[in-house]
């Protein structure tokens, strides 16, 4: 009963990693919190539901497009939105509250226009299960899990790594500074989102997968925002680790405890670290950054 | 001063057209859930409303007035469905037809009960919807032609352990929905009283999404069933994950099960299952009207929402008519002693002392997921399960 869950908390938390990695990115360079993020999540569920209807039956086309897809409206969402804020330098509750707002317009704008009904994605791998140990674990989630656990390595790997990471780092630290030595600002954040909503496409077809595709779906966000909180906002590998807590802690609760306690764990979590570890586990001081 | 008098004039004029006009009609009120979650159901229920009331005002209306429903949609909100109830109250109607779900029903009944206006829901559930909690006194105003939640645990308890000789259960509901938590209980009740034993209860909360710890829990005490009495969605992501889980148990649902898109949501991890239901399209009786509303829309409606509806209009018609007047409580007073209306689901007794019907059986249908369909199972009446 341990081991599986175990592994229940882990492909939970996995999904929430995936997730909080889009908040981090944001948070990390322009130091505000994207609440639309959950958005663009629900929106890259549905151009995925869409690809998979229209063009191809297949997760790999759809997992593209969705992730190209959802980039590119994670990017026009900063240009229309945040980029003149920014811009005027207003302070990053404005942008923080713009976000909000963005969130509310988005799920209204799908509403209006394809409706308030359900879809779910066709079985890709049907019911089919691993048993270890006694304990099972579906195919999807395995595969969703390697697949974060990837994904969020590649983006490791492309900040470390590259020149567009190193700027992007380097944004991170002072972007004054950074614009002054020649790199190219609104380049850079709109790389950023793209990575942000890139990653939040693929999130939206696990979702739609693992559950269901409805307007209101991004709000499940708001427990990744706790795991990039936890695992400190701002930090990529935090973003993984709280994601990976929360999910266990979780399901933990919901198994020895009481499903009905759940949240009151995570919330109960999210108030103590923040007395505590106001930076969360592996997060930077960010007191100095404006 | 000539500008004022020609606005005054016109203004009196307006006000006589307006009476007259108001003299023709008779407005009924209808509460439903036009957006959101329910809307599947909301929307085939007014067409099917909408339907009725122009062969009704063709065949001459009620007692010489013409019918005009006043539709409003509640969004499935409890607080919502209250602000409809106000505004149905001041638009001056004699009846109100909903709202389908228990929780709505039960937050409008105070307020139609003190305006006098008789409520008949579609396919509130709950024992609460007519019986006022507090008291435990019926609500003169509120009636409904389903059955109710007792009946309809008590059908499923049945059916699992007698028909599908199941042993042990499980049941997994929403600890935030009336529907679910009472059905719960009445199936727990059910259930023990046939001699099976319920060895997991497990709760989650309304919009939650994984039930992977919930039914984990239930996989190490592998029970024959699971009772899932939630609607479609989340039946859909139980099934699901508990499939992924290894879980066998056939799983056993409720009358909010029946929509057309479970099978697309639950894909093949619902097949198999059984669901009780109000009505299904297969049933004899309603086979006139199914063919009506798919020659006039193009499409099946979504049962059952539509058929319970029109049952409502139908008493509300026939109250009226035998009460010879449009007054709320005449009204109310007549639908208490409605005996063997013709409706559209067949006929319609409603009891005096507790204003719910006394003949509406309950079909079992199984869920077919090979051939898109919810084949009738078999169907229990209230004398069955005395």
């Amino acid at each position: 009963m341990l081991l599986q869950t175990l592994i229940t908390g882990l492909s939970i938390g996995g999904i929430y990693a995936l997730m909080a990695v889009g908040y981090s990115l944001v948070f990390s360079v322009l130091n505000f919190s994207n609440f639309a993020h959950g958005a663009v999540i629900m929106l890259g569920a549905y151009i995925g539901l869409g690809v998979v209807r229209f063009l191809a039956p297949a997760l790999l086309p759809a997992v593209a497009i969705a992730m190209i897809g959802a980039g590119v409206l994670a990017v026009l969402n900063e240009r229309l939105a945040y980029s003149l804020l920014r811009r005027r330098k207003a302070p990053s509750l404005y942008l923080m509250i713009s976000a909000m707002g963005c969130a509310v317009l988005l799920e209204n704008l799908v509403y209006a226009t394809i409706g308030s009904r359900f879809y779910a994605y066709p079985e890709f791998f049907a019911t089919s299960v691993v048993t270890l140990a006694g304990s099972t674990v579906s195919l999807l989630d395995l595969f969703a899990f390697i697949f974060s656990i990837g994904a969020i390595g590649g983006l490791h790997l492309f900040l470390t790594r590259t020149k567009t990471g190193i700027a992007i780092r380097a944004g991170v630290a002072d972007m004054t500074m950074c614009s002054l030595m020649g790199v190219n600002l609104d380049r850079l954040i709109a790389v950023v989102f793209f990575l942000a909503g890139a990653f939040a496409g693929v999130a939206g077809i696990f979702l739609g997968i693992k559950y269901l595709v409805y307007p209101t779906m991004g709000w499940i966000t708001n427990k990744a925002y706790i795991a990039a909180v936890i695992g400190g906002l701002g930090s990529l590998p935090g973003a993984l680790i709280g994601g990976l807590i929360l999910g266990i802690v979780e399901t933990l609760v919901s198994t020895y405890i009481s499903s009905v306690y759940r949240d009151l764990f995570s919330f109960g979590l999210l108030i103590a670290l923040l007395l505590y570890l106001p930076n969360g586990l592996l997060g930077r001081e960010t007191g100095e950054k404006v | 001063m000539r500008k004022f008098a020609v606005i005054l004039a016109c203004a009196v004029l307006c006000l006589f057209v307006g009476t007259a006009l108001a003299e023709e009609v008779v407005k009924i009120g209808h509460t439903v859930s036009l957006t959101g979650g329910a809307s599947m159901w909301g929307q085939s229920e007014k067409r099917a409303l909408e339907m009725l009331i122009e062969k009704l005002n063709a065949e001459g209306g009620v007692l010489g007035k013409k019918i005009v429903l006043v539709s409003y949609d509640n969004r499935n909100d409890a607080v919502e469905a209250v602000n409809v109830a106000r505004r149905l109250v001041e638009d001056g109607v004699v009846a109100v037809i909903g709202p389908a779900q228990s929780g709505n029903a039960i937050a409008s009944a105070p307020i139609l009960e003190k305006a006098q206006v008789p409520m008949v829901v579609t396919t509130a559930t709950n024992p609460y919807v007519t019986l006022d909690k507090k008291t435990e006194k019926i609500r003169p105003f509120a009636f409904r032609p389903c059955f109710i939640d007792p009946f309809q645990g008590t059908v499923a308890a049945r059916f699992a352990f007698r028909d599908l000789k199941a042993k042990t259960a499980s049941i997994l509901y929403d600890v935030g929905s009336d529907y679910g938590q009472w059905l719960a209980k009445y199936f727990e009740e059910a259930f023990v009283k046939e001699g099976g034993q319920v060895v997991a209860k497990e709760a989650f909360r309304t919009d939650e999404l994984d039930y992977r710890a919930q039914l984990g829990k239930m996989k190490e005490l592998n029970p024959d069933v699971i009772f899932i009495p939630t609607s479609q969605k989340e039946a859909a992501m139980a099934a699901k994950q508990a499939r992924d889980l290894g879980i066998k148990a056939v799983l056993l649902g409720t009358d909010n099960w029946g929509s057309p898109d479970l099978i697309e949501l639950g894909g093949s991890a619902i097949d198999g299952g059984f669901f009780v239901n109000l009505t299904d399209l297969a049933d004899p009786d309603i086979q006139d009207f199914v063919a009506e509303y798919r020659q006039k829309f193009g499409e099946d409606p979504v049962l059952p929402n539509p058929v319970m509806a029109q049952d409502a209009l139908l008493l509300i018609v026939d109250s009226i008519k035998r009460a010879n007047s449009f007054e709320g409580p005449k009204v109310a007073e007549a639908m208490a002693n409605t005996v063997g209306l013709k409706v559209t689901s067949g006929t319609l007794t409603i009891d005096p002392t507790t204003h719910d019907p006394l003949d509406k059986p309950a079909v079992i249908q199984k869920v077919d997921v090979t051939n898109n369909a919810f084949p009738f199972h078999m169907k229990f009446y209230p004398q069955d399960v005395k």
